[in-house]
């Protein structure tokens, strides 16, 4: 850590890791809920369970990105942050409202499209805080007169992040259209500018970590974003077959989205050959496994297991079943959460005033490998409930509920693949919170340190 | 490779995936009324969609296959139950299932009639949207297509959960005896040794009204009444159906059948829309 002002960073990354740790709460709930009976039928229902479960994955992931963005801009820019005030009043404005949604959906305030479900005054202060968060990143970046390649994609994938989210803002009377805007933003944002996102993080903690040259990193940092947005922009059709559209986004989705396991072979490679180079000699090594595991992780669940139910023929079975949370689960922790993990592992030591291999790291040694563990475990009960699911209810026209009753031992295996993984995330917290020591405490406006040589 | 060459591949290949993607999203919207059949949004299916919004339906249902996975997939419903028992259901689901014996159960929602009107007259219109032949199988709510499958997987139809007339009927239907089911599935499309009995209510209630009718019904319940205690009163033509002129469905459903009984199978027959 160079500059003071990163420091901003510490607070957003409390803020992502405690709404990590209640979604948690809310995800195994739901799995309990799979496996019935449900004692809070008329209380707290499957349906405002879940919707907690996946938005509380949005806010944390974006104030996980905020954070790292914060982190990452005055350091490749080389300057302090342009207003730390701002980024603390950005903060407080973005927890307000993710407590205002998760609170209101217990109480029925919701705008109930899927993923999308904060009610309209909330998506507006969604937007003003985005806005405020660019206009900060922008400014930083301007006063510092430098825009490395890395950081240049990781602002353009957040303001990507910002103009994506105003198709959400729309309401179409015909639920078909509403279906195909719904999916720029939230296959544009998953499967597009977050891949960006990543990427960038990737980078980053790459350059960082493995001390690899720049350029050579930052130029395939541009393959890996051309060959997201080949496969992922018209990859956007392989959500779009079955809910009333013309006929030819069928091939045009197999095609396209058949590419998509290309760019996270590309990112697992990138890793691959970065850590090849320099050997796991950084002092962080969490940091690294992370990293690497983001990559790995996000090529299995995103690549593969995207894959495995994107083409028309297949999808017309699996389509609405179990199969699409075994993919989703998997995809989400490897691509976004490992990074935000890594991101926050790397930044830990310097927001916390220590060196970089000062502190013990066996719990978050331990949090990665049940979280792995965990995840992977779920990822198979996904599967194996996803396909028994496929067989019995739309091969032999089982009906729905006989066919979940056959399911039972798959829920129950995701509900102990769950705790094992939510035991992980307990680590990681606990390490956070209680192990990695207290945060140098920022001052509201920074003074500019000295120089110091850069690194790399 | 280059730096500049890789930064010139990242900006022309996005550039041109989102002009094909724009050119694309132009044509769907052309023939989005026609696939949508957009003319059949009325104010009614309008706010049938305000209501599956507000109550947050997508979060344990699918539609068109999207949304979560706790509750069956409601794209076709209305194809295959009618509205008068969707109504009922909707006012108070636990006539019809229950988490004992089904393990999932749907809250009482407590809408208003209106409400559930509207949302039925939503699930219609989504009904007829053009999803490419999706599903390409029926997928039913309970029950199974061809009938025995859920009782060798160890699923028994099981008993009715409540002296809902049409509850009783289902469970009655699904009971051997009388073995309804054996023959009849409920699934569209599904004939095994006698027709398929999915729609019955809508085939029922233009079949009385063809020249080639034989029988005395005067409406659905009647027709399916009759058909149940006199299966000659009108014999449908199939390889499996009759034979000489003659059903070939046992012909004292009259006897051994209680009156209620068949009060309450003809009632649940005539939810299948």
């Amino acid at each position: 850590m160079r500059y003071q002002s990163q420091r901003v960073a510490y607070p957003y990354f409390v803020v992502a890791l405690l709404l990590f740790g209640l979604q948690m709460a809310f995800g195994l709930l739901a799995a309990a809920k799979y496996l019935g009976p449900d004692p809070l039928l008329n209380v707290l229902p499957f349906d405002v369970v879940k919707a907690i479960h996946t938005n509380l994955l949005l806010v944390w992931l974006l104030t996980g990105f905020m954070g790292a963005a914060y982190y990452l801009v005055p350091e490749e820019s080389r300057v302090e942050l342009h207003s730390v005030r701002l980024a603390y009043v950005q903060l407080a404005i973005w927890t307000a409202m993710g407590v205002t949604a998760v609170v209101g959906y217990v109480f029925r305030w919701t705008a109930g499209n899927k993923l999308l479900e904060q009610p309209f005054p909330l998506k507006i202060v969604i937007v003003i805080v985005m806005l405020m968060f660019l206009y900060n990143l922008g400014m930083t970046i301007h006063a510092g007169g430098r825009l490395t390649t890395t950081e240049g994609v990781l602002v353009a994938g957040l303001a990507c992040t910002a103009l994506l989210y105003l198709p959400a803002l729309f309401e179409f009377d015909n639920y078909t259209v509403s279906v195909f805007y719904r999916w720029w933003t939230v296959h544009l944002w998953v499967e597009g500018v977050w891949e960006m996102i990543q990427g960038s993080l990737l980078a980053f903690l790459l350059i960082r970590l493995s001390g690899v040259d720049r350029e050579v990193l930052e130029k395939w940092l541009y393959v890996i974003v051309g060959l997201t947005f080949i496969s992922g922009i018209l990859g956007t059709a392989h959500h779009y077959y079955w809910i009333g559209v013309p006929r030819y986004w069928l091939p045009i989705g197999g095609f396209f989205s058949a590419l998509e396991p290309f760019v996270f072979l590309a990112m697992a490679m990138y890793a691959y050959y970065a850590i090849r180079r320099s050997g796991f000699s950084h002092p962080n090594r969490m940091a690294l496994h992370w990293t690497v595991g983001s990559a790995i992780f996000s090529a299995l669940g995103a690549g593969l297991l995207g894959l495995a139910h994107t083409w028309p023929a297949v999808n017309k079975w699996t389509h609405g079943t179990l199969i699409t949370p075994m993919h989703g689960h998997m995809a989400f922790f490897g691509a976004y959460v490992m990074i935000v993990l890594g991101m926050i592992t790397y930044a830990l030591p310097g927001l916390t005033g220590r060196s970089e291999d000062a502190r013990e790291t066996s719990a978050n040694f331990w949090s990665f490998w049940l979280q792995i563990t965990g995840m992977f475990g779920m990822t198979m009960a996904f599967a194996a409930a996803g396909i028994t699911q496929t067989y019995l209810e739309r091969i032999l026209s089982l009906g729905y509920l006989e066919t979940q009753l056959k399911l039972q031992v798959h829920f129950l295996m995701l509900v102990v693949a769950g705790i094992v993984f939510v035991i992980g995330v307990a680590l990681f917290l606990w390490d956070f919170f209680f192990l990695a020591g207290r945060p140098v405490t920022v001052p509201a406006r920074a003074e500019p340190t000295p120089a110091r040589s850069p690194a790399v | 490779m280059t730096k500049r060459a890789a930064r010139l591949f990242f900006f022309i290949s996005t550039l041109v995936s989102a002009l094909i993607f724009t050119v694309l999203t132009i044509d769907s919207h052309r023939q989005f009324p026609k696939l949508t059949n957009a003319a059949a949004i009325d104010e009614r299916v309008i706010a049938g969609k305000h209501v599956w919004h507000r109550q947050n339906c997508t979060n344990c249902h699918t539609l068109l296959g999207e949304g979560a996975y706790y509750a069956p997939d409601l794209t076709k419903i209305t194809t295959q139950r009618g509205a008068p028992y969707l109504r009922e259901f909707l006012k108070d689901p636990s006539k019809f299932y229950s988490e004992a014996r089904d393990g999932r159960l749907m809250p009482t929602l407590k809408m208003t009639d209106k409400e559930i009107e509207d949302v039925i007259a939503f699930l219609g219109w989504i009904s007829r949207i053009d999803t490419q032949g999706w599903p390409p199988r029926p997928i039913l709510v309970r029950g199974s297509a061809v009938p025995g499958v859920a009782a060798a997987l160890g699923v028994p139809p099981g008993q009715a959960v409540s002296q809902d007339p049409i509850e009783q009927g289902r469970a009655a239907y699904n009971a051997t005896p009388p073995g309804c089911a054996a023959c009849h599935s409920v699934a569209p499309g599904v004939n095994i040794v006698g027709p398929s009995l999915a729609g019955i209510s809508a085939t029922a209630t233009t079949r009385i009204k063809s020249p080639d009718y034989k029988g005395k019904a005067k409406d659905a319940a009647g027709y399916i009444r009759e058909s149940i205690v006199e299966p000659n009163a009108h014999v449908l033509t199939g390889p499996t159906y009759a034979a000489g002129g003659r059903s070939l469905m046992p012909g004292d459903y009259g006897q051994t059948l209680k009156p209620e009984q068949i009060d309450q199978i003809v009632a649940y027959l005539l939810t299948l829309q």
